[in-house]
Parts: C-alpha cells; sequence; structure tokens
C-alpha cells in the first residue's frame, strides 16, 4: 500500500498535461482499479461496524431483571432450543485470533462501542484517501478530454488544408 | 543484417517472458504482504485488549472446538511475539517485493533497448 502511495504522490507531481494521452488512460486505468479496491474496502468496513453495532444493541436490550428468564437457543437459523439465561454478569467475547475473553454487561458493551468507534475512525480515514483520488482521477480525465478534443481539432485542421490545396 | 534482427528480436522476447515472470510473483507477493499486514493488524487489536484487561477477567483460547482457559500474562506474551514474527515476515516480503521491482525494472529497461536497436536495424534496411 504504501508503494502506491508513494507513486501517486509522484505523479501529482508531474504536470499532467505534458502526458501523452496513452499514458494519461494508463493513469486512469490504475486509479480505477485502485478506486475500486477503496469501494471494496469501505463496504467491507461498513458491514463489520454494522455487525459490532448489532452486538452492542443485542446486550443494551439485556434487563438486570432477566435472571432465569426463558430464551430460545438458535441451533441453526430456523431451530432453536428452549434455555434459561444463568449467569446475567458475564458475557464471552471473541477478541480475534482464537483469543475469547469474558467480560461483565459493562465491559463487553464498552468493549462493542470502541470497536464501533475503531472502525469508524478507519472509515473516515479510508473515506478521506477516496475523495482525494478522486478529485485526482476528474482533473486526469478532463486533461485526457481536453487533448483529445485537440487531436480531433488538429485533424479536421489538416483535412481542411488538404482540401483548399486539392480546390486551388 | 536479417540474422541480426532477428537474433535481437529473440533477446527481446525473452526480457520480456523473464519480466512477465517477474509480474506474476510480484502479485503473490503482494497478495503475501496484503494477507500479514491485516494478520498484523488483527494480533495488534487482539493485545491492545488483553492490555485493557484486570487480573480478574478470564481468557480463553480456541483450540479446534474447545476453549481453553488461559493465563493473562502468557497470552500477552504469546500475542506479542507474533506480532513479531508477523512484522519480521511483513519485512521481508516488502523487501522481496522492493528487490522484484528493481529486476522488473532492469528487465523494462532491457526491453526498451532491444526495440530501439530492433528499429534502427528495420530503417537501415
Amino acid at each position: 500500500m504504501s508503494g502506491t502511495a508513494n507513486a501517486a504522490a509522484k505523479t501529482e507531481m508531474i504536470d499532467l498535461t505534458k502526458l501523452s494521452p496513452d499514458q494519461l488512460m494508463q493513469i486512469k486505468q490504475e486509479f480505477e482499479q485502485e478506486m475500486n479496491n477503496i469501494q471494496d474496502s469501505l463496504s467491507t468496513l461498513h458491514g463489520c461496524k454494522a455487525k459490532y453495532a448489532g452486538s452492542k444493541d443485542a446486550l443494551e436490550a439485556f434487563q438486570p431483571d432477566w435472571e432465569n428468564r426463558q430464551i430460545l437457543v438458535p441451533l441453526t437459523s430456523s431451530m432453536y432450543v428452549p434455555g434459561r439465561i444463568k449467569d446475567l454478569n458475564n458475557f464471552i467475547i471473541d477478541i480475534g485470533t482464537g483469543y475469547y475473553i469474558e467480560k461483565d454487561l459493562d465491559g463487553s458493551k464498552d468493549y462493542f462501542k470502541r470497536r464501533v468507534e475503531y472502525v469508524q475512525e478507519q472509515i473516515e480515514k479510508i473515506e478521506k484517501i477516496h475523495i482525494q483520488k478522486t478529485r485526482f482521477l476528474n482533473s486526469v480525465m478532463s486533461v485526457l478530454e481536453m487533448k483529445q478534443a485537440a487531436a480531433v481539432k488538429l485533424i479536421q485542421q489538416q483535412q481542411q488544408q488538404q482540401q483548399t490545396k486539392q480546390s486551388a | 543484417m536479417d540474422k541480426n534482427s532477428a537474433a535481437l528480436y529473440k533477446k527481446m522476447q525473452s526480457e520480456v517472458e523473464s519480466y512477465q515472470n517477474l509480474q506474476k510473483s510480484c502479485v503473490k507477493v503482494v497478495k503475501q504482504r496484503a494477507l500479514l499486514e491485516s494478520q498484523l493488524n488483527e494480533n495488534k487489536c487482539v493485545l491492545d485488549e488483553l492490555n485493557l484487561l484486570g487480573p480478574d477477567n478470564k481468557v480463553y483460547k480456541l483450540f479446534g472446538p474447545v476453549l481453553v482457559k488461559q493465563e493473562l500474562e502468557d497470552s500477552r506474551q504469546n500475542v506479542g511475539k507474533r506480532i513479531e514474527y508477523i512484522s519480521k515476515e511483513l519485512k521481508g516480503s516488502s523487501d522481496t517485493l522492493e528487490n522484484m521491482e528493481k529486476d522488473m525494472l532492469k528487465h523494462r529497461e532491457a526491453v526498451a533497448k532491444y526495440q530501439q536497436q530492433w528499429q534502427v536495424a528495420a530503417a537501415m534496411k
């Protein structure tokens, strides 16, 4: 990632109007590829955030008088067995890489709150990069269009000159 | 002259081939690095979380289908070691990537050189 970022910084130093249309096309394609990657990461992050937020909401719904309350425990997505809440204040949370930790209700809520915030931070970081890249891509596109228009004009002029020569 | 340009063409082709091979392995290394980076991130998150825990929090590790209770200090050390290991791997793959990029540049320059020579030879005919 750092390599591509460096390359981007370098290309921004180059005067776009001095590049050939082929080079511009190449840059455009590279950037479009990068934009796609960024879009993918963004949607993954949004998915993660929704998962953490969902867990947090589930914890928020817990009431202190739910001891011994009957619940349905999902075995599969469509099959449940009845169960009772035995211990209201102990949750085991998967924190990644195979590690699980035991936390009380407030601690667990806090954990998910921090996770949601963390993911949100990452989303904002990536969105900033996304905006920068979009801007750059737009400038590449406009230069490319300018070049193409100029090329078309040049051809037309040449044709006109030939026609006037022929008629003369 | 004809023999000369044929030889040039052959050289050029072999350069292009090695360039393409390098490009393929480059993609592989980049993928591997992305995987390592995500693992590093995950481990860092876990370590952050473990560092926030007090002595009365219980820690478990998943081995296959069972959760095994762990000492907090042990887990911290284990995750710390893993972060060290992954960082080392990451550095290694970054170095390989750098070398590959250098090699790729060399091959690309060689291709451009042969292309030029070939054009010159064609123009002289």
